[in-house]
């Protein structure tokens, strides 16, 4: 029998210096602590009463600096289940409809459970054969240190890394922008991005993290998910709008035609 | 007599008002942090934090090793034969569930699920693609949560 673990602790400093020394391997290799987000169902509650699931949502979801709930961490861990989310945000709205797009995404978390129910453990294999042209054997199984450790130059992805790693939170699109890179650019097989990803994600979960991958991937999409230096400026507000040369994403700064042909051996459709 | 029960609390559900503990308040409550899995996903620190943190607002002790010895250890411990456990959706919590059926073989394991999102069977639902799913289940989706 193991021993009881602590449970009594004046403060976060002293819970983190108890956790450094029981989890000595983890911090050792990232001693990362996310200060935006606090588990717990208490700082879940306060996050879900500033929730907005409307309007604002169905506008502003898709940018960076959207109105997202990032509850997803909360909701990963069932301390907030989705029934009691969605209630919550028919409340909040004048008609159900007002809170589509919300509950929506909510179906999608309910959808991949339900998926992973049905499949168990081939949640890590291809739902689908590649629509890249390209064969699984042809991707590499290791991720290259230069995009672990977010110094690949292109700016865009190292800042993503950067924050993956300091607060354990990213927004969909920067989620589906890193995949892309990994598996498209990079030629690197999804399961290895969605383990880099499972590390570090508080919300990670092989179920909605894994047929993510697999949706940008295209083994569980018809077609491979991409993205240009135009999308990435409409969404994010001023961070890329400097010269692409400057920022190391000039091969993205062209159409989705040419991106296609460039990448994929059979040509998809954009 | 009664036979006495435990909760095995898992990451797939840290909500304190879960059924489990809402229903039985004075239940004997364990999590066990599961070395395998640490050792093989290496699940960053930030991460530990977070779920420690969950776990301090649940009233369950905490410890560490092998899952399936650890609960039935407990349960023993606690001369329990029934084990109350949140539904989870992951393969490994269904292996664990019969790694303790060989520790206890009279064990008796319930699982209780959460309140669904929306009340149908998966047999029951085409899931080959989200647009399938959402076709069907939209309607219920948007119907609150009968209390």
């Amino acid at each position: 029998m193991s021993e009881d673990m602590r449970r009594n602790f004046d403060n976060r400093d002293e819970l983190i210096g108890y956790l450094k020394e029981e989890f000595l391997e983890a911090h050792t290799i990232d001693p990362n602590v996310s200060d935006e987000f606090i588990g717990g169902r208490k700082a879940a509650e306060e996050r879900l009463q500033q929730t907005d699931g409307g309007r604002n949502y169905q506008n502003t979801r898709n940018y960076i600096d959207g109105g997202v709930s990032r509850l997803s961490p909360y909701i990963r861990y069932g301390v907030l289940n989705l029934a009691e989310v969605r209630d919550f945000v028919l409340q909040q709205v004048d008609k159900p409809n007002d809170a589509y797009k919300f509950i929506n995404e909510l179906s999608w978390r309910d959808y991949w459970q339900r998926l992973y129910q049905q499949i168990g453990n081939e949640i890590w294999e291809n739902q689908e054969p590649y629509k890249t042209g390209y064969m699984d054997y042809e991707y590499a199984d290791d991720l290259p240190d230069d995009i672990q450790n977010g110094t690949t130059g292109v700016k865009l992805i190292d800042n993503i890394v950067q924050e993956l790693r300091e607060t354990g939170y990213l927004h969909n699109r920067y989620r589906m922008y890193f995949a892309s890179y990994v598996v498209h650019w990079r030629g690197v097989k999804w399961q290895t991005g969605a383990r880099f990803f499972l590390i570090h994600l508080l919300d990670g979960d092989p179920a909605s993290n894994n047929l993510s991958w697999q949706w940008v991937a295209s083994t569980f999409s018809h077609k491979p998910y991409i993205f240009n230096l135009g999308n990435v400026r409409k969404y994010t507000g001023d961070t890329y709008k400097a010269p692409a040369e400057e920022i190391g994403m000039q091969d993205f700064a062209t159409s989705y035609d040419d991106i296609n042909k460039q990448l994929f051996r059979k040509h998809a459709t954009s | 007599m009664s036979e006495k029960s435990i909760a095995w609390i898992h990451a797939d559900n840290l909500n304190p008002h879960q059924r489990i503990l809402e229903e039985n308040p004075d239940i004997p409550a364990i999590f066990v942090w599961d070395d395998e899995l640490l050792k093989q996903w290496k699940i960053s620190f930030k991460r530990i934090v977070f779920i420690y943190e969950c776990l301090l607002e649940l009233p369950v002790i905490i410890r560490r090793g092998n899952v399936a010895e650890e609960v039935a250890m407990f349960a023993k411990e606690q001369g329990a034969t029934k084990i109350l456990t949140p539904e989870s959706p992951s393969p490994h919590h269904t292996v664990i569930c019969e790694a303790i059926r060989e520790q206890i073989p009279d064990a008796k394991i319930e699982i209780v699920a959460p309140p669904p999102f929306v009340d149908y069977e998966n047999e029951n639902l085409n899931l080959k693609r989200h647009s399938h799913y959402w076709k069907q289940v939209k309607k219920q989706a948007f119907k609150p949560t009968k209390s």
